[in-house]
């Protein structure tokens, strides 16, 4: 202790004296040490310093609380910023009292003015002080240009002022009182302090804290500088927490989302060491911890915070352990997975507590121990009691170790590997000769075989080519798995070249202009392409906002007459042209008047009716009849934007119709029965229900006609509804060859992608005389729609040699070079980020867990994802 | 398909704007989450196998690697 008083007068940076001797070693007496040098013993002179006066003299009186004497303190910030600290404990102590050196003065005088005097630094006074900053209340004296004790204590008044720690008064005895306690008011010294401003915000978070560590205790802080414009009062508040830190937790999560209601709190006892925790989860992936040791926030942590967080670790492993909810964890759960979203104070109270470092921040107690045995107890039975909240806990530490570990194989991505990579392009790559970013072309193309395919065709200038392996068989469970593997997707990022992740990616460092995927035209393709694009959009967006990801369109058909060649993108093309072909000549009578569809009109019909079949048939699968759907598209269908109508359904009218319909097909496809009229109470809609020959009950409503499947059917229904009046009359009228050649003439300019046929005008002609030869002479009769395009499908495929391409790998080089690669014919889907945000919802529900609404998502989205090109 | 202006996170599904600088995630935390799934294969469209003579081969060679899965 006398070693702080003892300072050598040889200071860094002072001449050094030529002899060294006692003479030179100057004895501070007492606070005149603190006035010299007072950073030493409050840690600064600036604004911390001056708030710290606050505490010491506040933690006086927590002491009192603490030993069971005070209940409350009141701070006031004068309007000259000095500052009146206020308990009810037992007043200081004025009796005289012997000093070492055999001086007499009063106790309090002693306390005022002596260093490290006191009653906290006597055990058994305060089994634990909270004041333990190390100096005490006379550092305080020290550096005030004026303070005043007052005590009230055995019923009188006692008074005492100093000025920078001297005693300008003695201890007089000025008067009777009822009350019992102490009163400090002191001005802090301007000529020491560079701030001399007290902070309202400052000490109140200090003494709130106060409050919640000391449980009970009422601390109010009144700031006299301020006054309400109304009342004219000053600026106060109350701090009373009986909750202790657990009111603390709630605090601190304050306007955050929790992940249960009720904080853990626990307290506990054993010999002199009190040990409080409690703790609450919020669904933020950061830690907010204190940690407090008599009081004292110990920034650093120490003993008691790794006695605490060894023992959370601990028991939440136990918990989940027991709760079974680690059967897909490799791990058991770390000190870092427990800590995302954690909220927690730990506060210890300890006769002589060790501290560690240069701010006293740390406890050095050994303590961790006993604390970690107290909340593996507590916090395990807590767990066992709200197994619901343990489950809470547990799984967002689970996430966050996954989250973790993802971030883990993220880095590996980019992560270089050994020199023997050369310049770390991948292997697969078959890059390009041309250096010029925007000039060059990266083909992603799915599958080794299509890869090879297209490293022949290319041109080997500019364009380059990556294959990717995509799909795989999933022998267990007998499926194909659509995905994009570790090594495909570090590949792709080191060919292009311009890195990963939110720091390292760089559109700039870009190596091609475009981006081409290329897949084949099925199912398969469509998924890859979807992986593909999702990947692209979630992680390389930048990439198709500045236009460079684009899609190959390989053709899906390949038709031959003769010389004649033609490349066909996708079935409707597919259906366009051989609609085309076929219906030259050919006149379609329907409907009781015998009207005729031919030239233009039957084409368009036609292509009408192929959509329409396909929405058909998606709207079927909800009703599993035909000609039921069939009846609820006739009647319930309008033209325009509102295809379905809920007015239809408000009425009983047309429900009733539609009864009398299922009733008579009911008779012949077995019904097991069909509903009255139903009106539904919700929704004042009529529905009518069958329940058909498998005894499925379908139910025709409102909500029905509003589904999208329904509305495009009925919406094409609408369209060519004055058409669909099966039985269909197929007629030959003979107009020779001329129209004929004038067709495929046309073909070859629409269409663009035909190869020349040689020489249109003869030789077509001549083979226009031969086809009419050929057709049928007598009028056919299709019973359906279905059936009359299915005919008309099947005269145009007679005319043609058809070669339908079921992926990239039966096409030769030089074909996949002339359709789907050459810059000069081939044609792009540029990737735009609005088309892909819908890519997005379909990704979702494609990798969803629920089995039944991805079958369904598909089924109603076949049509779509063929024609959309997703 | 209709322009969409926001999103929902494809991590933690919690709504996003276009304007958001982790546009399509909601945070990096959740860009980096992501990654790392895509890093590990943890993504996969399955389809079932239709083709017969595919199914058959599985049956009897199950251990025998398939001529359909030719990229191996």
């Amino acid at each position: 202790m006398s070693t702080q008083n003892v300072l050598p007068e040889t200071m860094p940076g002072t001449q050094p004296s030529a002899s060294y001797t006692s003479e030179n070693i100057k004895v501070l007496e007492g606070l005149e040490a603190v006035r010299l040098r007072p950073a030493m013993y409050i840690g600064s002179t600036t604004e911390q310093g001056l708030h710290h006066l606050v505490y010491e003299v506040v933690d006086n009186s927590v002491d009192e609380a603490l030993a069971g004497y005070a209940t409350k303190i009141d701070v006031v910030i004068h309007v000259d910023n000095s500052i009146t600290v206020i308990d009810d404990g037992r007043g200081i102590p004025v009796d005289e009292k012997t000093l070492p050196n055999g001086e007499r003065m009063p106790a309090v005088q002693v306390v005022l003015t002596k260093l490290h005097a006191g009653g906290k630094f006597d055990a058994s006074t305060y089994k634990v002080s909270g004041g333990l900053h190390g100096v005490g209340v006379s550092c305080v004296n020290a550096l005030s240009e004026e303070f005043d004790v007052e005590i009230w204590l055995n019923g009188q008044t006692y008074e005492q002022t100093y000025s920078k720690g001297e005693p300008t008064s003695k201890v007089r005895q000025t008067g009777v009182t009822k009350k019992r306690g102490t009163k400090v008011h002191f001005l802090p010294d301007k000529t020491i302090f560079t701030v001399t401003e007290y902070n309202y915000d400052t000490l109140a978070n200090r003494l709130r804290q106060l409050a919640f560590l000391n449980k009970g205790i009422e601390i109010t802080l009144t700031d006299e500088r301020t006054s309400d414009a109304k009342t004219g009062d000053s600026k106060t508040a109350t701090f009373k927490y009986n909750g202790g830190i657990a009111e603390f937790i709630k605090h601190l999560n304050k306007g955050k989302q929790v992940l249960h209601d009720k904080p853990f709190y626990m307290e506990a006892e054993k010999g002199t060491l009190v040990v409080e925790a409690a703790l609450q989860y919020n669904d933020s992936y950061s830690e907010t911890v204190f940690s407090f040791a008599n009081n004292i926030n110990t920034v650093d942590g120490g003993t008691h915070l790794s006695g605490f967080r060894t023992a959370l670790t601990r028991t939440i492993n136990a918990a989940g352990q027991s709760l079974g909810l680690f059967k897909d964890m490799k791990e058991s759960l770390s000190g870092d997975d427990v800590r995302e979203g954690l909220v927690a104070v730990v506060s210890v109270k300890i006769p002589q507590p060790q501290f560690e470092g240069q701010t006293k921040g740390k406890l050095n107690s050994d303590i961790s121990g006993q604390v970690q045995s107290f909340v593996n107890e507590r916090l395990g039975a807590f767990f066992e009691q709200n197994p619901q909240v343990a489950k809470r806990i547990i799984n967002k530490a689970i996430e966050a170790a996954r989250a973790r570990e993802a971030a883990r194989k993220a880095r590996d991505l980019t992560r270089r590997k050994g020199a023997l990579d050369g310049g770390g392009l991948p292997g697969k790559l078959a890059d390009c000769s041309e250096k010029q970013p925007d000039r060059c072309e990266l083909y992603l193309v799915e599958g080794e075989s299509a890869g090879g395919t297209a490293k022949q065709g290319r041109d080997r200038k500019f364009q380059a080519i990556l294959p990717l392996k995509g799909k795989i068989l999933n022998v267990e469970k007998a499926r194909y798995d659509k995905m994009l593997g570790h090594e495909e997707i570090r590949a792709m990022i080191t060919a292009l070249g311009a890195g990963i992740g939110k720091d390292d990616f760089d559109a700039a460092k870009l190596r091609y202009g475009k981006i081409i995927l290329m897949t084949d035209a099925d199912v398969d393709g469509s998924h890859i392409r979807t992986l593909l694009l999702t990947f692209f959009f979630r992680h390389m967006t930048e990439l198709i906002q500045r236009s460079h990801v684009y899609i190959a369109q390989p053709p899906l058909y390949k038709i031959k007459k003769g010389k004649f060649e033609q490349y066909i993108k996708d079935d409707r093309e597919f259906v366009k042209v051989m609609v085309k072909r076929a219906s030259d000549g050919m006149v379609i009578r329907y409907g009781e008047n015998a009207a005729s569809l031919e030239g233009r009109a039957l084409t368009d019909f036609m292509g009408k009716l192929n959509d329409y079949i396909g929405f058909f048939d998606k709207a079927n699968k909800r009703l599993r009849n035909e000609a039921v759907t069939a009846a609820f598209a006739n009647l319930f269908a309008h033209e325009g934007k509102d295809p379905s109508k809920r007015s239809d359904f408000e009425t009983q009218d047309k429900i009733k119709q539609l009864r009398a319909i299922l009733i008579e097909i009911g008779k012949e496809a077995k019904f097991k029965g069909v509903s009255d009229p139903i009106l539904d109470e919700e929704h004042q809609t009529w529905s009518v229900s069958f329940t058909d020959s498998n005894g499925a009950e379908r139910k025709l409503d409102w909500v029905l006609a509003s589904t999208p499947e329904i509305r495009q059917l009925f919406g094409k229904h609408a369209q060519i509804k004055d058409q669909l009046q099966p039985p269909f009359m197929i007629e030959y009228v003979q107009k020779g060859g001329k129209v004929d050649a004038d067709d495929i003439v046309e073909e070859q300019q629409t269409e663009g992608v035909a190869e020349a046929a040689a020489a249109p005008g003869t030789a077509v002609q001549n083979k226009g005389a031969k086809r009419a030869a050929k057709l049928p002479q007598d009028p056919v009769e299709k019973k359906s729609a279905r059936e009359l395009f299915e005919f008309v499908i099947e005269q145009g495929r007679k005319e043609y040699d058809v070669q339908r391409y079921k992926g990239l790998g039966e096409m030769t080089a030089e074909q996949l070079w002339e359709t789907t690669m050459d810059p000069d014919r081939r044609t792009l889907l540029e990737v735009k980020l609005e088309d892909i945000a819908g890519t997005e919802e379909i990704f979702t529900t494609l990798m969803g867990e629920d089995v039944e609404s991805r079958r369904r998502f598909i089924e109603e989205n076949a049509l779509d994802v063929k024609n959309l090109d997703i | 398909m209709a322009s969409k202006k926001a999103l929902r996170c494809p991590t933690c599904r919690t709504l996003v704007l276009e304007k958001n600088p982790d546009y399509p995630f909601c945070s990096d935390r959740c860009r980096r989450i992501d990654l790392g799934k895509w890093a590990s294969g943890d993504y996969r469209i399955s389809s079932p196998i239709l083709d017969p003579e595919v199914l058959e081969g599985l049956a009897e060679h199950a251990r025998r690697p398939q001529r359909d899965n030719d990229d191996d």
